[in-house]
Formats: C-alpha cells, structure tokens, sequence
C-alpha cells in the first residue's frame, strides 16, 4: 500500500515534468510543424537560471525570479526560433529544422559541459517538503505539478478565445490557408516558441531542485518529453498532461520493480507499443490518408 | 577528361548525377588515406584514418537508408555498437575464434535491424526517426545494466596484434578490411541505385501508394533496406573493437549516432561523396584543429553543422552537384516524350471493347466513420472500353479508385478484377492481377532518370518477360536514358506515368483526373493518346475526369457518380439524356 502511494504521487509529480515538456512541444509543433530536439536542454537551462538567480533562499525573491527566469529562456527560444525557421522559407528545405534543433542541442549541452563539467548543479528547494498519503514529498514535485495544471488551463484559454491564440490553432489545421487569409504566419510562428520558451523556462525553473542540470541531462529530458507526447497524442495538451502522467507512473514502477537503469529501456518499449497501436495515441486525431 | 566525356555525349544533355565519378573519387580517398600513414610507418595517423574510414562506412551506409530507402533512423550507432560489444563479448570474454566472433558481431546487428525495421512498418518520418534515435539513447544505458555480460562501464579489453602486423603490400590487414568496408559501401550506393530493388526502394520511399500500384510491397522494401544497411552496419562495429582495443558504453553514447547522421547532412545526403567530407569536417578536422582542447570538439560540431544547414541546405557536395546541374540546365531539351514511342511498329489494328467485364463491382459499400463515400455502387466496365467515371468533388470517385486499387477497403460488397474478387488482397497483389493506376499529382521520382521513372513499370510485370507488346524497348531507353525527370513539364509528366504503367503490362488503367492542369492542345493529344492505348493496344481504360468534353469524346460509356451513388450509366448519348445527369452539364455543350 505504501509502496503503491509512492509510485503514484512520485509517479503522477515526475510525470508532470513530462507533460510541461510535452505541452511546450506542442506549442510550437502545432504551428510550425517543428519538433524542437532542444526542448530538453531548454528545460535544464531553466533550472540552471534558478540556480543562478536564487541565491537567497527566500520565498519572496522565488516568486520574483520565477517570470524572470521564464523570459529569459522565452527569449532564448524566440532566438532558437528565428534560427529554425530561416531556412525553412525554402518548401524543399522543410526538414531542416531536424538537424539545426539537434545541432542547437548539442552546442547547448557542450557548453554546459564546457563551463560547468560533468558535475550537476545543484539548487536547493526554497519550500519544504511535505507528506501525501504518508510519503515525504519534496515541495518542486507538487509546485510541477500545480504548474502543469496553470499552463494547460492557460493555453486552453489562449488557443480558443484570444485571437492570436486562434490563429496559432489556424495554423495547426492548413498552413496554406492561414497563409492565404493573411496571417503573419511566420511571426505567429515566432510567437509560438517564445511561449514554448515561457512554459518550458517556468518549468525548469520550479522543477530545479529535482533536476538533473548537466549539459548531458537534457537529452534524457526531450526523450520522456517526446514519449509522453506521442503517447498522448502530438499536438494535444489533454494528451500531454495524460501522456506524462502514464510515462511518469510507469517510471517509478519500473524503478521500484525492475531497477532504475532500465527507466529509459521501459520508457521506449511504452513508446513503440503506443506507435504499433495506435500511432496517432490516445488523444490524437487520425489524419486521412491522401493519394 | 571533359572533352572525351562531351565528345562521348555529344546530343544527350547534361549527365543525371555525379554517382559514378564520387564512387571513384571516394575509393581512391579512402584508399589513399589507408595506404600513406601505414606506408610512411605513422602509427597516429593510421590509427585515425581507420577511425576515420569505419565511420565513413557507417555513414553511408545511413546515407542509403535515409535517402534511397527513405528511413530516418537516427540510431545507427547503436547497431554498430551491438556489433563491436557482441565481438567484444565472443571474442575477449568467451575467447572464441575472431572469425566467429565478427559472425556473431554481423548477427547482432542484423537483430538490431529488424528492430528498428518493425516500427517503421507503423510510422514514417521524425517518429521513427526519434525511436531510433531513443534506442541509441537507451543503448549505452544497457550496456551498463547487464554488467554480467558486459562488464559494466569498464567495459572489455582486447588483442588484436596479430591483425595490425603489416602484411601483404606493407599494410596491416586490420587497414585493409576497413578500406574494403569503405569502398563496398560506396560500390552498393552507387550500384543499387542501378537495380531493380534500388529503384523499387525509391519508389517505396517516395510514394508508398505509387509502389503498390505498381506490385511493390513498401513495408518489405524498408525491411530489406534496414536489413542490407545494418549487416554493413554490423561489419564496421565488428572491426572496431580491433582498432580500438577495447569496448565500453561511453564509445557508444547517442553522440556516435549523431557523429553519423550530421556527416550525411554536411556533406550531403544521397551524394556518394557526402559522409566523407563529413565526417572530416567534423571528426577529423576537430581531431587535429582541437587536439590540445578535447572538450570543445562536441561544441565544434554542433555549430559546424548549424553553419552548414543555414548557408548550404543540400550540404557540402549536394551544393557542389547542384552548380553543376545548374550550369548544364542551360541546354535543356524540348519535349522528349511523344506518341509515336509508344506505339512504334504497331499496326493500326482498331481493337473493339469485348464483352466481357474487366471490373465488376455489386453492391460496393465504403463508409469513414459516418460519411458514407460509397453507397452500394454497382460498376462495370468491359473490356478494352474507356469508362469515363465523373460526378462533382466528393461524390466518391477517387474513394471508388482507392478500392478498386486496395489502397482502401470496401465494408460490403464484391469487387472483381479480371474475374478474381480483390476483397482482403493488399494493394500489391492487386496490381499483380494486370491494374495500374496513374495519380491526381503524377507521381515522378526526381533521383531517377526520365528512363527510370519509365522502367518501374517495366520492374512490376509480372510472371512472363518477354519483350513487352507495344513497346521497342531499346529505342526507348535510348531517348530517355540519363535526361533528368526534373525539369519536365507538367503534360509530360502525364505521359511518363501512362508509359510506365503501359510498360507494366497493365490491361487495366486506372487514371485519375489525368487532363487536370493541361493545357488545350496538351488535353487534345491526351485524348489521342487514350483513343491509341485503347484501340491500338487493347487496354481498359477507367477515366476519372472532370473535362466533361474530353470524356464525351473518348469514353465508350461513361458512370456518374453522385454522393456515393450511381444516378446514370450508359453510352455518352443515354447519359447525356439522363435526367438524372442534367445539373453535371451547367455551362457544357453536352446540356
């Protein structure tokens, strides 16, 4: 019984983790068609803001330095974006985004690597931990998972009743026609990694304390990001925070049962058995096929 | 060596690609590169080269699974780890025989192609391109897991001294094989690219619904490419541990696959030559500009390859080819593609349709979801006739296409093609059965010569190969051998797809709004060229069109199709007094 209630609360909270990734994924997917392969060290790039910014360990300049830690990785990935969507101007190009994302990740985690070696920074948790269901819950674990929830109601709102929000999802369904309509498309785009950036920067940022932060973390990060997504369904927030809470129980069980060396072995298997499946996943919408 | 190859050219235009030129300048790097450090006696340097050659090897082994095959596996390092660990295991653990050892390495990797060959039944694309890469990901990690087997993050050592004795020619064995490894991965490049599975890998990968209109199974096609990939894959891990000496997770890190996948993208993905300058731009060229700062090599080559993809988006050689086709663009030919070449040396025999159906459809039923496409349709067309199918968009004449192709299946109802019913036979089979079908959006394959894009038909006769009926074969391939498909236009692009399933020895031709985007005299000699398959070579043709006029004027009978419903059929007289027809003629001469 215990055991069941730590897998599940250290399951559902990990998870959470997964499904802030997966939403930031989706931002930008959804609009540009570009899964980010960086997302990841984006994320260990908002912890490592944390450790820069908080040196007190007071809960005021916490709630300060969050939207400051969360706008300066927007403003890295609007960079990042800018870099991404320059050469796919070109149509016969579009896959570019493939290898400029990856190569962006690899110049981020060698310079964490550079500056900082293989030692993990560590950052120390402003709240203390506390007790669900009788488990000591360190307090980064709940705050990510109350900030999932804030980011999904948030894009929900955004995406269905703001206009730029509208023309973000416009883009999702027929890039042509939002083109042709008249729509900024390529700021919109832009627009659509700063808020990536936002979500995933906020997320680093709360998470920090629980992080890994190493220039070598990040992959590990957009591996169980991009499983979660897949799983959920791409481009679907639901999808995220179901996807996330799936991948993250399954974790925990295969630390608890199996061993933690075989975590990222089980992740996979989960990811090829939801693509043999049902390859669109479990909130995703099946596209016609077209001949 | 430019006169004679333009003396030898003298009326063909420019030369399709450089394939044949990079193999031999390839080998001869590699050859080269293997030859001098051993000869000069420099241990440092023969030891990176060999490096250096294995991983060109990998790489473009990749280079033919990415482009040819069309597969995104980002893990090939994990394949060419399972090969080297497997070595490492038979060979230093178990001190088996190296010969067995290096079967047992190709065994592995073989295993680990399938792998990575299953999902790519189910998903295409950056899906599998991150569970390959997830794999490589995962590899390491398990390594480290199965510390009995493995040795765990020490890893295993080995001696291979006997193999780096230099031997005939003053050059280590051990140099040679990898030299051999090298060249034979250029040799199948450029060769495949020459066979029919190469051209049918193409096809595949380009246009999965083209492939299995013309017989070929794309889901077995990707098997074979991940297959014939990673047991050249598994010989170069096999080598490793013998360069090396020893094996551990840390050498088989993602960065491996990605050291792998960025040298194609640099150099150039399809270009032969592509992982070679690659991988010494961003393994070698680091290796010796960073000697002293070994950290900064990773950062180097990310930011190589960023610069790379914003400044030359076809990578190094792929921009070096494209000057080149560019600059012989200049002499670009007319229409090369006319009527007489398909009917060359046939007499002007006026072949009647014949009475008996060639597609018979009862009662086909096809729903998606709550829209029903198909609504008990009940077709038939005779042999050797042409039937027009028309109707307004979405009234179910391409869903009834899709059918009669396997592409989609039927809920209820028969189908029967040259009298087999068709119903739960994949779309590959059916072509089997004499169907070949040409699409909305002509279906040419860019890396093919216009000959080639012709010849896929002639790859998916079926049993007999004889020479075909219609055709003179040679003259063909004389007129379009080499002329790149690029550049042709629109209406003879038509034209190339009707060759290629006449070559096939269709009886049956399924053509999809085939006059949409051509223009009058292009639509005029389109109908020519239907009259001519139909009367002169005896073909059935099914003709879904929207040019009312040019239907009226070829089709034998015509079928209109309205929400999902058949509301006339007959003769292009009975169906243009069918009431029921009246509201297709607005602004028609045929009202």
């Amino acid at each position: 019984m215990d055991e069941l209630a730590i897998i599940l609360v250290r399951g559902l909270s990990t998870g959470a983790i997964f499904s802030l990734i997966a939403m930031s994924f989706n931002v930008v997917y959804s609009s540009s068609g570009v899964l980010n392969f960086a997302q990841g060290n984006m994320l260990v790039l908002g912890g490592l803001a944390a450790h820069l910014l908080l040196d007190s360990t007071s809960v005021g300049s916490w709630f300060a330095m969050l939207p400051v830690a969360a706008i300066a990785i927007g403003a890295v990935m609007t960079v990042q974006g800018y870099v991404t969507l320059l050469p796919m101007r070109f149509q016969q190009h579009s896959e570019s985004w493939l290898i400029s994302t990856m190569a962006v990740s690899v110049i981020i985690g060698a310079t964490m690597l550079l500056l900082q070696g293989p030692i993990a920074r560590e950052v120390p948790s402003v709240f203390p931990s506390f007790r669900v269901f009788g488990t000591r819950t360190p307090a980064p674990y709940a705050l990510a998972a109350g900030l999932a929830v804030v980011w999904y109601v948030a894009l929900r709102w955004f995406l269905r009743r703001t206009l730029t929000g509208l023309a973000i999802s416009a883009l999702s369904q027929d890039i042509d026609a939002a083109r042709t309509a008249g729509l900024p498309v390529r700021r919109l785009q832009l627009l659509a990694f700063t808020i990536s950036g936002l979500i995933i920067g906020s997320a680093g940022f709360v998470a920090a304390p629980v992080l890994t932060i190493t220039g070598e973390s990040g992959v590990k990060y957009v591996l169980n990001g991009f499983i979660a997504s897949v799983v959920g369904g791409m481009g679907s927030n639901t999808g995220a925070l179901f996807g996330g809470a799936l991948l993250g129980v399954l974790t925990m069980m295969t630390t608890y049962h199996v061993g933690g060396e075989f975590q990222n072995l089980l992740a996979l298997l989960l990811l090829v058995g939801v693509l043999m499946i049902r390859p669109e996943g479990i909130f995703g919408r099946s596209s016609a096929r077209r001949v | 060596m430019a006169a004679v190859t333009d003396s030898g050219t003298a009326e063909r235009p420019a030369r399709l690609n450089s394939d044949a030129l990079q193999m031999i300048v390839g080998i001869l790097v590699i050859a080269l590169t293997t030859f001098i450090p051993e000869l000069a006696g420099n241990p440092y340097w023969s030891h990176t080269f060999q490096l250096v050659n294995l991983f060109i090897a990998v790489s473009i082994l990749q280079n033919i699974l990415l482009v040819d095959a069309g597969q995104a596996s980002f893990g090939q390092g994990a394949i060419f780890g399972m090969a080297a660990y497997m070595v490492g295991i038979a060979f230093g653990t178990h001190e088996i025989g190296y010969a067995a050892a290096f079967l047992c390495g190709v065994l592995a990797a073989l295993c680990g192609g399938l792998l990575f060959a299953l999902p790519s039944l189910r998903v295409q694309g950056f899906h599998l391109g991150f569970v390959t890469l997830s794999a490589a990901i995962v590899f390491p990690e398990i390594l480290v897991a199965l510390n009995d087997w493995t040795n765990g993050i020490n890893g295993i050592s080995l001696s291979f001294s006997w193999l780096k004795e230099p031997g005939t020619l003053g050059v280590s064995p051990l140099s040679l094989m990898i030299a051999a490894t090298g060249a034979a991965a250029l040799i199948l490049q450029v060769g495949l690219r020459r066979t029919v599975l190469g051209r049918r890998m193409v096809v595949a990968a380009l246009s999965p619904e083209a492939a299995q209109s013309l017989g070929i199974s794309p889901g077995l096609m990707r098997a074979v490419a991940f297959l014939i990939v990673a047991a050249g894959t598994g010989v170069a891990g096999a080598l490793y541990p013998a360069v090396v000496g020893f094996v551990s997770p840390s050498a088989f890190k993602f960065d491996l696959s990605i050291l792998f996948f960025f040298a194609i993208i640099v150099g150039g993905r399809g270009q032969p030559m592509g992982p070679i300058v690659g991988v010494w731009l961003l393994y070698l060229l680091p290796n010796i500009l960073l000697a002293e700062f070994v950290h900064y090599r990773l950062l180097a080559y990310g930011f190589v390859t960023l610069l790379v993809v914003l400044m030359f988006p076809d990578g190094i050689v792929g921009w070096l080819e494209k000057l080149r086709v560019n600059r012989q663009r200049s002499r670009r030919d007319g229409p090369i593609l006319h009527l007489d070449q398909l009917f060359s040396g046939r007499e002007a025999a006026n072949k009647e349709p014949g009475e008996r159906s060639a597609i018979e459809v009862r009662q086909g039923y096809k729903a998606f979801g709550k829209v029903v496409a198909l609504d008990r349709v009940d077709l038939t067309v005779r042999e050797g006739e042409i039937h027009g199918l028309i109707g307004a968009n979405g009234s179910g004449k391409t869903s009834l296409l899709n059918v009669l192709t396997g592409l989609s299946r039927i809920n209820g109802g028969t189908v029967l093609v040259n009298g087999t019913d068709i119903s739960g036979l994949p779309a590959h089979r059916i072509s089997a059965l004499g169907l070949g079908r040409t699409f909305q959006k002509p279906r040419i394959f860019p890396s093919l010569s216009i000959w080639g894009n012709v010849q896929i038909g002639l790859d998916g006769r079926g049993g007999d190969h004889t020479q075909p009926s219609a055709l003179s074969i040679d003259t063909l391939r004389d007129e379009l051998e080499g002329r790149s498909a690029d550049w042709l236009p629109h209406g003879q692009r038509r034209l190339v797809e009707v060759m290629r399933v006449v070559l096939k020895e269709a009886n049956i031709l399924l053509l999809d709004e085939p006059a949409a985007g051509l223009s009058p005299d292009e639509r005029r000699e389109f109908a020519n060229l239907l009259r001519n398959v139909s009367r002169r070579l005896g073909k059935t043709v099914v003709l879904v069109e929207h040019d009312l006029d040019l239907v009226w004027d070829v089709a034998d009978r015509i079928t209109v199709l309205d929400a999902g419903r058949v509301i006339a059929t007959g003769t292009p007289t009975e169906v243009a007094r069918n009431p029921a027809a009246q509201p297709l003629f607005v602004g028609s001469k045929h009202a």
